[in-house]
């Protein structure tokens, strides 16, 4: 659906992206993850035309984007903003407008959405008289009303109170079901894992992983095991040789505890569980699956673990790399 | 049948795109039209400049009292005589003799009590030089010259006859001589050619009407471009922008705003004019029609040279000659419809540099300080060349593009300017704008999106190079 080649944009002073290349399929919420700084909304505002890449290419569709095609993109940026002093129906059909509607759709589509959110009332307000989550809706009404093809939303659930951000998550979903591409820049770990598909990470301008979701989750899968166990946690411990390592262990009470496991040396489960089973009493088992809130923070602090992860094997300068130029706030 | 296919669709692109900015157009133009302020400007300037109009006119008629001035002349000095001219056909005062000797009791007098000023003539009015008088109502400086001047010449007439000089010889040197001063340019030219030539004083009354319009430039230039540069901060600091240049270029999003902040520039002048026109016809229909034609010629007079009243005969009714006859309004009004376009242009892409640049109101009174320095500038010289278009300050600043909106239709009006001048230092004005245009797409384009923090002029320049 949306192809971003090889895209490199500096400022005077600094880099603010390094070569990016990401592909988004239909009907699919791709998560753009980073840092602040990172170079999200560098990169957010050019595949919205509003600046444009030193390098790289941007496809739609399979061809390359042009300046129409802002008519397919609806973009809800990280700083929200309407005109205060604007009606909210004149607001909603100036920027429904903007994006290409006629008059007649624009109005159609309007009253739709708000039927649907039920503020017809609000049509006649001045958005300085709305509350905050009045003015959220209006705001992601005015992102949607055209039916893009692809969904930009900068940090959607950010300043959304608890009722308007299950509200936004549902027509996200079913926008998607539609076969809306869409785009989510967060630092919300949570809802990434909740929602997106396929996620790339950007860390000081440089793309450090990107795939689908359950694909970057196994890559960071590192064989740890948690065993909970009543026994001695010495007789454990001893019991593992050179074939597992004790990553981490923790007493519950008296006699049990909990232990993480790495096998080693292409060992498995069943290899450990026969190691331990005679020196313990089992009383629970699983995998160690990474959070995403974890494997961001792997990846951007490079702690923990090797590299192994990373694309290139750079491993990423520190400083210099400021969102200065380009006003982004991120 | 693929290459006219293709041409339609760019033809439609093109016009998807014009329509944005005509969008932009109505957005900016309705909000600003709508609001209330502009509603009540819109309806109070013409208003107060009819109060303040019919106020002078007041005033001028309160003026125009005529007094009733008795001369007590017991020697019979003045012969019960004062030469009054026929062209005077309403003058301030009319001159009433007695011989009797008038004292402090005698104003009171019943008989006495329809006069207005009291005057007492004799041989010591001459040796003190003084001609002594009381009046009941303090008469304006148009009656008090009058009187003085009529009772004066009729003194020094009986002074002169006195010393044995004859009337007629008197009369003679009492004439004023005249001053026929000409430009070393003019000489040899036949007096038909000289006459037509403007004198200074006509030259700089002229200028002055051009200076009204110097003044309506300046205020329009102050108000409207401020508006883009508020209009572009106003986007900014509510974040709206970035929504909106999602859908618009930067550039044409400001090409909208200026446009229609000009457009609602000249919908307010063009109301004023219209409602104007309503109020003074009205006012003309209740009130002057009562008043004579010599009142509203002298109206013009006074309103012209309101310093050097009562010498009437010599100012006559230039002021309503000059507005009606020698001013060309022709060429000025156009003129002054290109020049204030042109001035806009210029100016509100500035302002809008500075309004991109800025992150609050309070960042834009550092920023604009180098605007408006060279614009009070201007508009000091503006009133210094007043008296003298032809000054080299004047022919400077009717070129250079920053002041010529406000400087060339003073020279237009006074008549010093020829034609290719004006068409020059137009070319140069729309090439100047035409640049600071392009300049503030670009200083927009970066400034828009840069929340946060004020950005200095050095950065400004920086963002131009990049």
């Amino acid at each position: 659906m949306l192809r971003v080649e090889n895209i490199v944009k500096q400022y005077s002073g600094h880099t603010a992206l390094d070569d990016i290349s990401i592909t988004t399929k239909r009907g699919e919420i791709f998560g753009l993850l980073g840092p602040n700084g990172a170079g999200k909304t560098s990169l957010i505002r050019i595949i919205n035309q509003i600046t444009g890449p030193d390098v790289g290419k941007i496809f739609i569709e399979g061809r390359e984007l042009k300046r129409s095609d802002i008519e397919h993109i609806g973009y809800l940026p990280e700083e929200r903003g309407l005109y205060k002093k604007m009606k909210v129906k004149d607001q909603v059909m100036y920027f429904a407008r903007l994006k290409g509607l006629s008059k007649s759709e624009a109005k159609r589509k309007m009253n739709e959405w708000f039927e649907k959110f039920e503020i017809t009332s609000w049509y006649d307000k001045k958005v300085e008289e709305l509350s905050k989550g009045m003015a959220q809706k209006i705001q992601f009404i005015i992102t949607v009303i055209h039916e893009p093809k692809i969904l930009i939303l900068d940090e959607p659930f950010s300043g959304f109170d608890p009722i308007n951000t299950e509200l936004i998550k549902q027509e996200i979903l079913s926008l998607k079901k539609k076969g809306t591409s869409i785009m989510i820049s967060t630092h919300n770990m949570n809802s990434v894992e909740e929602i997106c598909d396929s996620i790339a990470l950007i860390n000081k301008a440089k793309l450090v992983l990107d795939g689908k979701l359950s694909d970057v989750k196994n890559k960071f899968r590192s064989n740890t095991y948690a065993i909970q166990f009543k026994g001695m946690m010495f007789a454990f411990a001893n019991a593992l040789f050179a074939s597992f390592s004790l990553e981490h262990s923790e007493q519950i009470d008296e006699d049990r505890a909990i232990a993480h496991v790495k096998l080693l040396k292409g060992n498995t489960l069943n290899d450990l569980l026969k190691t331990v089973i005679p020196v313990v009493e089992i009383e629970a088992v699983h995998e160690i699956v990474p959070s995403m809130n974890d494997i961001f923070i792997e990846a951007v602090t490079g702690a923990k673990k090797s590299n192994e992860y990373l694309k290139n094997d750079e491993t990423p300068e520190e400083g210099g790399n400021k969102a200065e130029e380009g006003g982004s706030d991120e | 049948m693929t290459k006219p296919l293709k041409k339609v669709v760019t033809k439609q692109r093109k016009e998807g795109q014009m329509s944005k900015v005509g969008l932009v157009i109505a957005r900016e133009y309705s909000t600003r039209v709508k609001k209330r302020s502009f509603f009540v400007l819109t309806l109070l300037i013409p208003i107060l400049m009819a109060l303040v109009g019919i106020a002078a006119i007041w005033f001028t008629i309160e003026k125009e009292k005529h007094y009733k001035v008795l001369i007590s002349d017991p020697e019979n000095i003045t012969e019960s005589k004062i030469f009054v001219s026929h062209d005077d056909s309403d003058p301030p005062a009319t001159f009433y003799f007695t011989e009797q000797e008038l004292g402090p009791d005698d104003y009171s007098r019943e008989d006495l009590k329809d006069f207005d000023i009291f005057i007492g003539v004799g041989r010591n009015t001459f040796t003190n030089k003084t001609i002594k008088g009381i009046y009941r109502e303090e008469p304006s400086k148009y009656a008090r010259n009058y009187i003085l001047d009529k009772l004066e010449t009729r003194l020094e007439e009986y002074w002169a006859v006195d010393h044995g000089i004859p009337l007629q010889t008197y009369r003679e040197i009492d004439q004023n001589f005249k001053f026929d001063l000409h430009d070393v340019e003019d000489v040899g030219l036949s007096e038909g050619e000289l006459s037509k030539k403007d004198t200074r004083e006509e030259k700089t009354k002229k200028q002055g009407v051009g200076f009204g319009f110097s003044i309506l430039i300046f205020v329009f230039l102050m108000v409207y471009a401020g508006q883009v540069m508020r209009g572009v901060l106003e986007e900014k600091t509510s974040r709206v922008v970035e929504i909106v240049v999602s859908s618009v270029k930067p550039f044409e999003l400001m090409m909208g705003k200026i446009i229609a902040i000009g457009l609602v520039g000249l919908t307010q002048f063009l109301m004023w004019v219209v409602l104007l026109t309503i109020i003074m016809a009205g006012v003309q229909a209740l009130f002057i029609s009562d008043l004579d034609p010599e009142t509203l010629q002298a109206l013009g007079d006074m309103q012209m040279n309101p310093g050097e009243s009562g010498k009437i005969s010599e100012s006559e009714s230039t002021a309503a000659i000059l507005f009606f006859q020698e001013i060309k309004w022709g060429i000025l009004i156009p003129l002054f419809f290109v020049y204030f376009i042109g001035g806009y242009l210029l100016y509100a892409s500035i302002f809008a540099i500075v309004g991109a640049a800025a992150d609050s109101e309070t960042d834009t009174q550092q920023l604009i300080i180098p605007v408006m320095i060279p614009l009070m500038f201007v508009y000091i010289v503006s009133i210094s060349i007043l008296g003298s278009p032809d000054s080299s300050a004047a022919i400077i600043g009717s070129y250079v593009p920053f002041s010529s909106p406000i400087i060339m239709l003073q020279r237009v009006a006074a008549g010093t300017v020829a034609f290719w001048e004006v068409i020059l230092s137009l070319l140069i004005l729309i090439g100047t704008f035409v640049l600071t245009t392009y300049l503030a797409g670009k200083v927009y384009r970066t400034g828009i999106l840069m929340y946060g923090k004020k950005a200095s002029w050095k950065e400004i320049i920086k963002w131009l190079r990049h």
